[in-house]
């Protein structure tokens, strides 16, 4: 059981960070992204589609990044030049009209889950440690590094630096942050370009783990979403909290071979919970008013 | 278009032919003013005149569709917020609008342009300067006020827009913020001031505009309207009966302040 619930932290590690993505997405630039786990996949699979062909995997990681970000800056540039003035409902319906097309195009482009899985580098996976009678892999402690590592560089860059500050006041009061001559737009960009690329490099991660498909891991929205509920969409640590929690979930999940089969469902699970708790108020008024 | 001012100095802001919408509704129509340097020019109206949106229009928070706004000669009223605030227009919001989670210092630190000097709002407001690392949403009304006009302040502004400091403050506090807003003025900044207690604000300003149903009805010196109550109530709501059953709101007819009575004010 505990050798399950450490192999579930290697995709607790990288749901966090796609969590992460999106609490930070929607905190700084108030726009709940579905498209996110997609623009990220077109990402990998653009490094994983080049070095298929034969580039070298630094030049083919720092491409498929870049086409990662610069998808994500231009969803960010058109949100904020024909969209700035709509509300976030409005905003997270365009992203998922872009989540259906980059899905379309992705898969189009890369193959369906039975055709299109591809073999994504997997530096860590091979090489395990032991401490006692539990086997650790290397990329759980990569993966863990990975979320704390940004989590913490996260929250001491919005804390600390002048850009942080800026961005804080940016999504505390954006109009109020324009008079006082921050460029929000700017800014807004660059945030978006920062989370494309971000979004890709966790996604490639985690690929080897969650199986190489287009498809499987454009869906990863759903974990992410889930992840980032945890964390009310404001808080990093919590977020973190919750990224792990649900890869162990899965990785005692997948031990058990009675829920093996269904433990695609717990994403589902847990945004429902925490839906039904964080509306427990109302729900119970509503009972007790009958 | 005359300004009352010191003798020969062109105006620093220069609005023409003014027209503004809010939600494709007229708000503003055909207004056209003048902020001359080292002299607070004051802007009255009852609720609802648009003296808000006027200020937002300046800011660049809503957009023109027709006129000119003109900063220290240059046209500037396709430029976007944050370029405006760059270009020296300084906006002191409604509502204490500092950002709550950010220190006084970092309030500072993020409108900081890097000409605008941090130390000369502490010198303005010492409190401020003792309370430096608490977070902007601790401080009293007052507090946040003065952090406020400070913050304007730091961007270096060549024209200060200051849109009801007084809401919700009490008289002591009031007073002190208008007797800076004085000195600024004096020290050589524009300040155009819309202030729901019109004495206040005329005893203060230079020159008055009165704005109603959106367009400009009175452009003159203070003197003109300082304790003419009748004439400022026929200008805000067309009556020389100051009757408070008018288009007043019900809130400021209830409560009269000690500095003054509010004659109309508020928002938008």
């Amino acid at each position: 059981m505990l050798n399950s619930v450490i192999a579930g932290l290697s995709s607790g590690g990288g749901y966090a960070l796609l969590g992460l993505c999106v609490v930070l997405t929607y905190r700084l630039v108030a726009v709940v992204n579905f498209a996110m786990a997609a623009v990220g996949a077109m990402g990998a699979f653009t490094m994983v589609s080049l070095t298929d062909d034969g580039l070298n995997v630094w030049p083919a990681l720092f491409l498929g990044v870049a086409v990662s970000a610069a998808l994500s800056g231009v969803l960010g540039a058109v949100l904020i030049r024909w969209f700035g003035e709509h509300n976030e409902r409005t905003k997270a319906a365009v992203t998922v009209a872009v989540y259906v097309a980059v899905m379309a195009v992705g898969l189009r482009l890369f193959g369906a889950t039975s055709t299109g899985a591809r073999r994504f580098p997997a530096p860590f996976d091979g090489a395990v440690f032991r401490i006692g009678d539990v086997v650790v892999s290397w990329a759980v402690v990569v993966s863990l590094a990975f979320a704390v590592v940004i989590t913490v560089g996260v929250e001491v860059m919005l804390r600390r630096t002048l850009v942080g500050l800026r961005l804080q006041a940016l999504s505390e009061r954006p109009g109020t942050a324009q008079v006082v001559g921050i460029s929000a737009p700017r800014l807004a960009t660059a945030v978006w370009v920062a989370i494309g690329a971000l979004t890709a490099l966790v996604i490639i991660l985690v690929a080897p783990r969650l199986g190489g498909d287009f498809s499987t891991l454009g869906k990863l929205i759903v974990t992410a979403l889930a992840v980032a509920m945890v964390g009310g969409f404001r808080n990093l640590p919590l977020t973190l909290g919750g990224g792990l929690l649900l890869g162990c979930l899965e990785g005692v999940s997948a031990s058990l071979s009675e829920v093996r089969e269904y433990r695609g469902v717990i994403p589902f699970l847990v945004i429902l919970v925490l839906l039904w708790w964080r509306s427990r108020h109302e729900v119970w008024d509503t009972a007790h008013s009958r | 278009m005359s300004t009352e001012s010191p003798a020969g100095t062109e105006p620093v802001l220069r609005l023409r032919e003014v027209d503004i919408d809010r939600d494709e509704i007229p708000v503003v129509r055909g207004v056209s003013l003048d902020v001359a340097p080292g002299a607070v020019t004051v802007l009255l109206g009852a609720n609802g005149a648009g003296k808000t949106t006027l200020m937002d229009g300046i800011a660049g928070l809503v957009r023109t569709t027709a006129g000119t706004i003109e900063l220290a000669g240059r046209p500037v009223q396709k430029l976007p917020v944050y370029k405006r605030a760059r270009a020296g227009v300084g906006y002191v919001e409604q509502a204490r609008t500092t950002f709550r989670t950010l220190t006084v210092e970092q309030n500072l630190l993020v409108a900081r342009a890097g000409a605008g000097d941090p130390d000369q709002v502490y010198r303005l407001f010492p409190e401020l300067a003792r309370r430096r690392t608490l977070q902007a949403g601790h401080l009293s009304g007052g507090e946040q006020q003065m952090l406020v006009l400070g913050r304007a302040l730091v961007t270096d502004p060549k024209v200060v827009l200051v849109d009801e400091m007084s809401l919700g403050l009490a008289p002591l506090i009031v007073r002190r913020l208008m007797r800076v807003v004085g000195e600024l003025a004096a020290a050589g900044l524009a300040v155009l001031l819309i202030e729901q207690f019109a004495n206040l604000a005329l005893d203060v300003g230079t020159h008055a505009y009165v704005l109603r149903k959106g367009r400009i009805v009175h452009d003159g010196p203070c003197a003109d309207l300082r304790g003419r109550h009748e004439l400022l109530h026929e200008y805000y709501f067309g009556s020389t009966t100051p009757d408070r059953a008018g288009p007043e709101p019900a809130d400021h007819a209830c409560d009269p302040h000690p500095l003054d009575t509010p004659i109309g004010g508020g928002t938008r």
